[in-house]
């Protein structure tokens, strides 16, 4: 079941850089908006602290910071 | 839709060209948040012993983001919490059949500071950070390094990430010699993560992200009453986000899946989902849902047993059982042209019925929360 | 100190620089500088030039694309912004249309004359990369005109600056940047010139900081069968727009005050108010009954 999931996951990825266009340095006002930025200013590493103390399935945000006393 | 300001659009325009052109942030960001977090209290009847009074939170949060001469850029995080609050020590089997928590009496429990420095350097089309953290508390105190660059590529359209982390944790339980507790242990962590932004059209953009992480030394719960974990863990996770703007709704989908998995037998998927809707040029209201859900760890016990060897992996901790939760939040922000505010209040609650493979038995100790939070960002 | 004044012709208009300074050489050296710094522009842009990257891209119209370099691509990308915030009116493939309206010509076109150079205008119809532009199209032409003169201006004042020179001003054809305000700390006064009164001015501005830039359709215009028409030519039609009779902005930057003014000048007299009322940035507008409107500057004679 974990492989299909990741094949699949994989397959959409490599599907939607298919579908790219190219995007002209005029065009990208609408990417550059704060609602279509991946990441939140403060909300990260709030949420994440928030979550990772309660869940088994910590981190892997990438975002690097020191841990809290929640084993 | 509101039209965006032509002086606006052209003056970020002209900022590539080479005469203005700078390759680092120009701006001074300041952002300060204060969250309130109060967890609801565990059902009478499922506390045996001890308080049932879950866990209050106060987090203040600051950060300063600021241009240093022409190509590098420093960070600063702080962050300052108080905690109040009992906690579950263990899970017995009560008289009625079902699992009863016996709770610690309540005390008020600790304050936490984290502060983190980060340096970066920018490039024509990279950039390379570094980061030094450190969080202390009463019992608990964590030191961790971390290297990360960014590439674009493809006239800027696609970015590459990657990073690697280190940290070093060290518990020194309170009251150890007393509840005969562990009284000082280690914890090591390494991590690395790739990651993979692409610009899909002129209205949307996707993520891709992997994250492998090691942790080594002592992995277990120092306050529960019995609690034994394997002394590794390995850990990767899978993450996936979309972004698309609807220019007829001057609104901004975001759809984000993460699939996580390790070698104590968890696995869990998370999805989280927001519509971001601007009314007019200042205002947005994002109302979001998250859904999480998890199987139970291989050594997870709906009850603690006493009676089993010490040598043998146990915890009845309900972070390791099988449940689901859900979140609903909405977020309300204002801006301006140099500074924005903002409120966001969430609802959690969670179940194990809620989870693609529930524990047997629901966890008395699976909570719900309330949080508000209050934000402002300067720039200048 | 004192201010030191720098005249020179370039870029078919008359230029100024006012530099002040303790020591004179150190305001000849930036003179200097910034002369050949315009006239490495002019060079570089200029359609009149046959060596000039505008000319070799033209000239290559309908064959084969032509390398440029960043700073070229920076300049097509600004452009290309220009054009999606003027809905299509500001486009720097219009200047064929030129052929068509201009003092020389004695008669109004035909629709077939029209349509034959409407054929070849349209930015959307150019192919750029990172480092190639193509005009597909045989005669397509490239006209920087309306954008480098006014880039120019902010880069000499960025260059004085790095060099020392903390007051002054740049004055390329009524394009002005502020280095810094008058060395007594007070703000430059500056002339808008009267539209129909080639001498006088019509308003003052009093500027210490940014740069103010004034386009006008009175400057150049031609007539036929006794009515006037107006050198700026409307892309999508052909035609002449019947616009303010000048315009002027002042913005941080020469170029984006630039463009603001061009575009304001292509659109009709109402739409051009309301286009320069929607920037929210202080400007001045005449229009075709010599009325005045906004908030920048003293109006001394209208």
């Amino acid at each position: 079941m974990k492989v299909k999931l990741v094949t699949s996951l994989c397959v959409v990825c490599l599907l939607s850089l298919a579908a790219c266009e190219t995007v002209q340095p005029w065009e990208r006002g609408t990417l550059a908006k704060p609602e279509m930025q991946l990441s939140e200013g403060l909300d990260s590493p709030l949420y994440h602290q928030v979550y990772d103390s309660k869940e088994a399935s910590s981190g892997g945000s990438g975002a690097a910071g020191a841990g809290c006393g929640c084993n | 839709m509101a039209k965006p300001n032509p002086f606006l659009a052209l003056s970020t325009a002209a900022m590539a060209l080479p005469a203005f052109a700078a390759p680092q942030p120009v701006e001074t960001i300041v952002a300060i948040k204060a969250t309130t977090y109060q967890e609801e209290d565990v059902p009478q009847r499922d506390v045996l012993a001890g308080s049932d009074e879950r866990y209050k939170i106060d987090i203040a949060q600051f950060r300063l983001l600021t241009p240093v001469g022409e190509k590098w850029s420093l960070g600063v995080d702080v962050a300052y919490e108080t905690m109040s609050g009992a906690s579950p020590w263990g899970t017995i089997m009560g008289a009625d059949g079902e699992a009863s928590l016996i709770m610690s009496g309540a005390t008020i429990r600790d304050k936490r500071t984290e502060v983190s420095l980060t340096a970066t350097h920018h490039g024509e089309s990279r950039s390379i950070s570094v980061d030094l953290a450190s969080s202390d508390e009463d019992d608990y105190e964590a030191r961790a390094v971390s290297i990360s660059g960014e590439w674009e590529m493809n006239n800027k359209l696609s970015t590459l990430s990657l990073g690697m982390s280190y940290s070093s944790d060290d518990i020194e339980p309170t009251d150890a010699l007393r509840f005969g507790r562990v009284q000082r242990e280690e914890k090591i962590s390494r991590s690395l993560s790739a990651g993979w932004a692409q610009v899909l059209n002129k209205n949307s953009v996707v993520h891709v992200g992997l994250d492998v992480t090691d942790h080594d030394g002592y992995l277990s719960d120092p306050y529960k009453l019995r609690d034994v974990r394997p002394d590794e863990k390995l850990e990767w996770a899978l993450s996936l986000k979309y972004r698309r703007y609807f220019d007829n709704q001057n609104a901004a989908l975001h759809l984000d899946y993460r699939y996580y998995n390790d070698d104590w037998g968890i696995n869990s998927h998370t999805f989280h989902t927001g519509w971001h809707q601007n009314f007019g040029d200042n205002v947005r209201v994002v109302p979001n849902v998250r859904y999480y859900s998890q199987n139970e760890a291989d050594f997870y016990r709906g009850t603690d047993d006493f009676g089993l060897a010490t040598t043998i992996n146990q915890s009845s901790d309900f972070r390791l059982s099988g449940y689901g939760a859900y979140t609903l939040g909405v977020k309300l922000i204002y801006s301006a042209l140099q500074w924005d505010v903002s409120l966001s209040i969430d609802r959690y609650i969670s179940d194990k019925s809620y989870g693609h493979d529930a524990s047997d038995q629901s966890h008395p100790a699976l909570l719900s929360f309330n949080m508000t939070s209050f934000g402002l960002n300067f720039r200048f | 100190m004192e201010t030191y004044q720098f005249n020179f012709q370039a870029m078919g208009c008359p230029c100024e620089l006012r530099l002040a300074a303790t020591d004179r050489s150190l305001a000849n050296e930036v003179a200097v500088i910034c002369t050949s710094e315009t006239q490495r522009f002019e060079s570089k842009y200029s359609r009149y030039l046959t060596d000039s990257v505008t000319s070799r891209v033209n000239n290559a119209s309908g064959l084969h694309p032509v390398t440029i370099d960043p700073e070229v691509a920076a300049i097509l990308d600004y452009s290309g912004v220009c054009y999606v915030q003027s809905e299509g009116l500001f486009d720097i493939t219009s200047g064929v249309l030129r052929q068509l309206w201009n003092k020389n010509m004695r008669r109004l076109p035909t629709d077939s004359e029209l349509e034959f150079y409407l054929d070849k205008v349209g930015w959307k119809k150019i192919e750029i990369s990172a480092n190639e532009v193509f005009l597909p199209i045989k005669g397509m032409q490239l006209d920087f005109g309306g954008v480098v003169k006014e880039y120019v201006a902010d880069v000499l004042a960025a260059k004085a600056r790095s060099m020392g020179i903390e007051h002054g001003l740049i004055n390329l054809g009524g394009d002005i940047c502020i280095i810094g305000p008058q060395p007594d700390g007070t703000p430059w006064s500056i002339g808008i010139t009267h539209p129909t009164e080639g001498n006088s001015a019509i308003a003052v501005i009093e500027l210490s900081e940014g740069a103010v830039t004034t386009s006008g359709g009175y400057e150049r215009y031609f007539d036929i069968d006794g009515l006037r028409y107006s050198h700026l030519i409307n892309p999508e039609t052909g035609w002449p727009v019947e616009g303010l009779l000048s315009a002027s902005v002042a913005a941080p930057t020469s170029i984006v005050a630039g463009s603001l003014t061009s575009i304001a000048l292509l659109k009709t007299p109402e739409d051009g108010l309301l286009f320069l009322e929607e920037c929210a940035t202080p400007y001045f507008a005449v229009d075709q009954q010599l009325g005045c409107h906004g908030n920048l500057g003293e109006v001394c004679h209208a």
